[in-house]
This record gives structure tokens, C-alpha cells and sequence, in this order.
């Protein structure tokens, strides 16, 4: 009896371990998915950045940050890679936005 | 004899200062080497050779833009810091190297492994490599004869044979790049030429869009949206600043200069 009792409970912890990392797993794959689609849909606009009003350029500066919080806690080839890219947007979002910000002032 | 022991070592300080200042004149690269970028960070002290990264054989087929903004390769040599690790993670060369992606019905071979066979080290030496080999040396001329000629560079007009839809190359790669609405060009602008009698610049937002995008260019080059917001003058642009960060080593070279000065004077 006690060996039964001892190996289900060894099957309980071993499940439990199993769930755990599964939910692990889940977690950060679907992390991952979360902050790249933020990502994309941040950087997407750069060709259009032109025609966006200055509200619009605000509001992907403030994502733009907030995505660089979370690329900074991936490993170092993703920080290489999209750190730089989202650089490169948010650049030219601040870019468009002081130019336009300028045009106004001297309207 | 004194006079000899005097001006001998003045001779050898004043050779060395020119060598330092590079006064010694550049060699000018052959069609096939122009755009030849030698890539190493790590690999020697990993054993290997350097990288000799051609230009030519990827812009036939992908943007500049695709592959400096998507990929995220630096401008400059050696400023992306590259491991082989980020390779074989699927990231920089290993986005397309990955023995699995596959360009005009062959598949693109594998970048970087933690270990390979005395066979499969010919695949590293594609990249890996001191000395260019006669074959990809022919296989750069059979290419060539194919495409529009021009005078300097590769002696390859890329813009015209862009433009003919004799290359078509690739902006964008699934799970890669963003999806982006269709870029609306600026018009076409005109620089004034700062030497008298020297046609007038015409600079062509379209011809760059096609390759680079924009934030390839602003502000990171450029810093200006309007006209006349960055000043430049030619000896930045020879010192491989703003237009000379790619007329000289890939696009073609500001020696070429009816290209730009384009438009006679104007009143």
C-alpha cells in the first residue's frame, strides 16, 4: 500500500512539475508573440509616417518605449537585433514629429 | 656621411607620417571586389578566417533595406558585432542561411555550426574565406554580362536594371519584416551645386526609396525632412559621410560624377 500511495505521489509531483512548465513555456512563447506583434504594428507606420498628425507620432514614441523595457529583458541577439530596429523607427518618428512640431511654430 | 646619418631618419619620419595620414593612394577595387566588406569580430579568434561578405550577390536579390533595417545589419563593417551563435539562432545571416529557406528553387545553405565534418567546412568556407575564389570571380562576370553596364563600381547600372525588372529584388520576408502600408514617395529635389559651372544635383526620393525605405536614410544620415536642413560638402561626402556613406563602397562611387550632377545651372 505504501508503495502505491509513495508512486502517486511521485505521478502528482511529476504532473505538477509537467503543468508548471508547460504554463512556463506557454507564458513566454505567447510573451514573446505579444511584444513582437506590439512591434510590428509600432513599426509598421514608419512609411507613413509622414501623414501622421502629431498625436499619432506621440503615441508611437510612448510605445516605442515601452517596447524597448521589454526587448531589453530578451536575450542578446534578440536585443541586437530589434533594439537597433526599433531604434531606427522610433528615430524617425521623433524626427518627423520635431519637424512637424517646428512647422507649426513657424505657422 | 654625417650629413647622410641626418637626412636618412628625417626621410624614414616623414615617409611614415605621409603612410599614417594615408597618403599612400587607395588601390581601386576591381568590378567584382567593389562592395566587398571583410567581416571580423570573432571568427579568427574562433579560429576561422575572416568574412568576405560580396555586396553584389545579395543586392540582386534583396533591398538594402530589407537586410540594414529588417535584419538589422549595421552600416559600417564590423559594427553589428555578429556571433555565430546569433547565426544559428535564426538572426542576421542565419535568417536566410538557414538550410531551409529556399531562393529560386534552391535551398539557401546553413550559416554557422557548433561542429561540422572536414566535408561540411566547404560550406563555411563560402563565407569564411582569405582569398577569392576564380569561380565566384566568373561567376560575377556571367552575372554582369547580363545587366546594364556602367562606368565605375561594379560597372553594373543597379538602378537601370531595377527599373528594366532585370532584378527584382525582395523588400519583404514573412515572420521577418513588418507589414507596412505602400511608401508614399517624396518628389524629387534639386541641390545646388557649390562649384561654379557644375551641373545641379537632382536627387531622386523614388530611385533611393526603392532600395533603402526611410528610416535607412533619416535621420540617421540625413537629418533633415526639409530641403537645405543638412549641409554637407563634398570632401564629407569622400570622407564616407551622408551620400558617401553608400556612393563609394556599395552604390556607385561619387567618382561617377555626372550621376548626380545631373541638371545644368540654373540662372
Amino acid at each position: 500500500m505504501k508503495l502505491i500511495m509513495g508512486i502517486v505521489r511521485r505521478l502528482k509531483l511529476v504532473f505538477m512539475v509537467g503543468c508548471l512548465s508547460l504554463f512556463i513555456s506557454l507564458q513566454t512563447a505567447y510573451g514573446e508573440d505579444a511584444w513582437r506583434a506590439d512591434f510590428d504594428a509600432s513599426c509598421a507606420q514608419s512609411n507613413d509616417a509622414m501623414s501622421l498628425s502629431i498625436p499619432e507620432l506621440k503615441k508611437l514614441v510612448e510605445r516605442c518605449d515601452v517596447l524597448q523595457k521589454t526587448i531589453e529583458k530578451e536575450d542578446e541577439t534578440v536585443r541586437k537585433v530589434f533594439l537597433k530596429r526599433l531604434q531606427l523607427c522610433k528615430n524617425l518618428y521623433i524626427f518627423v514629429l520635431e519637424s512637424k512640431a517646428q512647422e507649426q511654430k513657424q505657422k | 656621411m654625417r650629413k647622410l646619418l641626418f637626412v636618412v631618419p628625417i626621410l624614414l619620419v616623414a615617409v611614415g607620417i605621409a603612410w599614417a595620414q594615408g597618403g599612400m593612394k587607395k588601390k581601386k577595387p576591381l568590378p567584382y571586389e567593389f562592395g566587398s566588406v571583410t567581416i571580423n569580430n570573432y571568427s579568427q579568434q574562433a579560429g576561422m578566417p575572416p568574412v568576405m561578405f560580396d555586396h553584389w550577390v545579395h543586392r540582386q536579390n534583396y533591398t538594402c533595406r530589407l537586410c540594414h533595417v529588417d535584419i538589422g545589419f549595421g552600416m559600417t563593417a564590423g559594427s553589428t558585432k555578429i556571433r555565430s551563435a546569433d547565426n544559428m539562432k535564426g538572426y542576421f545571416c542565419g535568417t536566410c542561411h538557414n538550410g531551409r529557406m529556399v531562393h529560386n528553387n534552391k535551398k539557401i545553405f546553413e550559416s554557422c555550426a557548433k561542429e561540422y565534418s572536414r566535408e561540411e567546412y566547404k560550406t563555411c568556407a563560402k563565407c569564411h574565406t582569405r582569398e577569392r575564389s576564380a569561380a565566384k570571380e566568373d561567376e560575377f562576370y556571367r552575372f554582369s554580362e547580363q545587366m546594364p553596364g556602367e562606368r565605375f563600381g561594379n560597372k553594373i547600372n543597379w538602378e537601370l536594371a531595377e527599373e528594366k525588372g532585370l532584378i527584382k529584388p525582395v523588400d519583404y520576408l514573412e515572420k521577418v519584416s513588418s507589414k507596412k502600408v505602400n511608401l508614399k514617395v517624396n518628389q524629387d529635389f534639386a541641390i545646388k551645386a557649390k562649384v561654379e559651372g557644375m551641373p545641379d544635383i537632382i536627387f531622386s526620393h523614388k530611385k533611393h526609396t526603392v532600395w533603402n525605405g526611410c528610416e535607412l536614410c533619416h535621420p540617421d544620415i540625413f537629418v533633415g525632412v526639409k530641403k537645405g536642413t543638412s549641409k554637407y560638402s563634398m570632401t564629407e561626402i569622400f570622407d564616407s559621410k551622408y551620400c558617401g556613406v553608400c556612393h563609394e563602397k556599395v552604390a556607385f562611387p561619387q567618382t561617377d560624377c555626372q550621376r548626380c550632377h545631373t541638371r545644368p545651372p540654373q540662372g
